[in-house]
């Protein structure tokens, strides 16, 4: 029961961070109709910076540049995924977003190397709760996480800008009749959640090393999490990132004690993973149906 | 020299691809006029209007407000230069209220470049924009009582009246109408166009009402034009085509022979 209750303290904290990219994932499906996979590579560069910035700065101020300057950059490739106004297909814009992966990779590798880069906590030691050990970073992600969620679901239904987000959701033909800049409010979109991706691996690298690879991992397991809604819903996709996040955690865990596979678990972590959210996936759609 | 006329639209040619949808239109509305365009399922009008609003490109052609020319212009300029569409099948945004629905109509006027100056513009000009919503309200009451309500839960006709206030938050000095009737009860037909009259004669709003139902536009417009095939077949106060045979007996639903002889009955109602 310790050992469970371990990992799934474990999984919720990087499921969360899972939800973040699959919530900028939804944000930019929605106001677009695009399929972001440079999300992942978003969290890459959150985590990278954060570990450039974080000998430099206050923790504080260096996590806030990161998400400022991966907002940046998501905005830019915001606008060159939308591409031409009635022009650029959400499939073209899709094939764009995966070469801007690579390309993020490809110059990650040159900038940073090939070895996992991480920074040390500021918490000097686990707390120990009924003797489950919980690192207080995992807490942080978790909580900013939620907080996050509340304030970006908070401020599309109350904020005019917001709504404005809403309505390019909506229709985005009506949208664009009312004299709402399309293209605008997209690279909002994509600003946003390439924020909201950076922030996770900010508060997620010290427990979990960020490679310049690790985009991949992380864009799929972002779209899973979408997925899990439809990639409709910001509060499903919320759940959709805790669900995942604590069934690798359980898959890796256990999956060690089967002899012989032991050291390899990790490697069936996100197939397994997968497979879970695909069931789930399949029994939301049957339920749906019946309803 | 006289002023310009408000709209004027010179050899308009609308293409998708290949196939050619709008043919050369011209025509020409003043200041505070109500015109129709009608002509049958696909005419050309929603092309001729998208091509006008800046939702597709026009291949050729002239598209001039106040003089000013906007042709290939993008629909934000348009609608800053005064010319608002209300567009076919209303197109409200279904998930957000009433009230979000009539301020984004005030929000998108504001756009030039990005969202955040258009969000700090609109801020400033708050209260302005406020008095106009209240306006709105006073014109049409009923989206008062609705203005908490998503407005995809909301009947067809309240859709079409959030569609109208969304349009008149841009303060249009023209305001363009594609299929007003199209799935709705007469009744509420009648009440819109009866308000669409109010609004043109007391706010002095121009319209231009693209419609398939021609008793309607004709009946709400002093002057129309008749659109086939992407051409204009036919012009004139509104009057004179509801005399017009052709128009008789293809737009008015009634046949020739029996409205010729017994012009004061009213013709078998349709099925």
């Amino acid at each position: 029961m310790r050992e469970f209750l371990q990992l799934v303290v474990v999984g919720i904290s990087t499921g969360s961070a899972y939800a973040l990219v699959g919530i900028g994932m939804v944000l930019v499906f929605r106001t677009t109709g695009i399929v972001n996979f440079a999300q992942g590579s978003f969290a890459v560069l959150g985590g990278l910076f954060m570990v450039e910035l974080v000998d430099e700065l206050h923790g504080l101020l260096a996590g806030l540049v990161a998400v400022l300057a991966v907002g940046f950059v998501g905005s830019l490739v915001g606008f060159v995924a939308v591409g031409f106004r009635h022009r650029t297909t959400p499939l073209a814009s899709l094939i764009i977003t995966l070469g801007i992966a690579l390309l993020i990779a490809s110059l990650n590798l040159l900038a940073f190397g090939d070895r996992p880069h991480t920074y040390p906590t500021i918490f000097e030691r686990a707390w120990d709760i009924g003797g489950v050990l919980v690192q207080p970073q995992y807490v942080l992600v978790a909580g900013v996480t939620l907080l996050a969620a509340l304030l970006l679901t908070l401020g599309l239904q109350r904020t005019i800008a917001g709504q404005a987000l809403g309505a390019c959701a909506d229709s985005r033909r009506a949208a664009e009749l009312v004299g709402i800049d399309v293209r605008a409010v997209a690279a909002i979109a994509f600003a946003v959640s390439a924020g909201l991706s950076a922030l996770g691996w900010v508060l997620l690298t010290p427990v979990d090393p960020v490679n310049y690879d690790s985009d991949v991992r992380i864009a799929i397991n972002g779209f899973a999490a979408a997925a899990f809604g439809g990639l409709a819903s910001i509060r499903l996709a919320y759940v959709g990132g805790l669900v995942l996040g604590v069934a690798q955690q359980l898959v890796v865990g256990y999956a060690d004690e089967i002899p012989g596979l032991g050291q390899q678990a990790r490697q069936y972590e996100l197939a397994a993973a997968l497979v879970i959210m695909l069931v789930l996936i399949g029994w939301r759609a049957r339920h749906e149906v019946h309803e | 020299m006289s002023t310009p006329p408000l709209l004027e639209i010179e050899g308009l040619v609308v293409k998708y691809g290949p196939a050619v949808a709008l043919d050369g239109v011209s025509l020409s509305l003043e200041a505070g006029e109500r015109v129709a365009l009608i002509g049958p399922n696909g005419a050309g009008k929603t092309s001729l209007l998208n091509g006008v609003c800046g939702l597709l490109e026009p291949a050729a052609g002239r598209v001039r407000l106040d003089g000013r020319d906007l042709t290939g212009r993008g629909p934000g300029e348009i609608v800053r230069a005064g010319l608002t569409q209300v567009p076919e099948g209303r197109q409200v945004f279904p998930t957000l209220p009433v009230e979000a629905n009539l301020l984004l109509g005030a929000y998108g006027r504001e756009f030039r470049h990005e969202l955040v100056s258009a969000t700090l513009r609109y801020l400033r000009r708050r209260g302005e924009i406020a008095a106009r919503l209240e306006r709105v309200y006073s014109l049409m009451p009923k989206l008062r009582e609705l203005r908490e309500r998503p407005a995809g839960r909301t009947s067809g006709g309240e859709q079409q009246m959030v569609a109208i206030g969304r349009a008149l938050m841009a303060e249009p000095r023209l305001l363009a109408i594609d299929e007003l009737s199209l799935g709705l009860a007469p009744l509420v037909v009648q009440d819109l166009s009866a308000f669409l009259l109010r609004l043109n004669e007391e706010e002095g709003v121009a319209l231009l009402l693209v419609e398939q139902n021609a008793v309607l536009a004709l009946e709400l417009c002093s002057r129309a034009y008749v659109l086939e095939a992407g051409r204009l077949v036919l012009a004139g106060p509104s009057h004179e085509l509801e005399q017009n045979e052709t128009v008789r007996s293809a737009y008015l639903g009634g046949g020739l022979d029996v409205a010729d002889a017994e012009p004061g009955t009213q013709t078998e109602p349709g099925p």
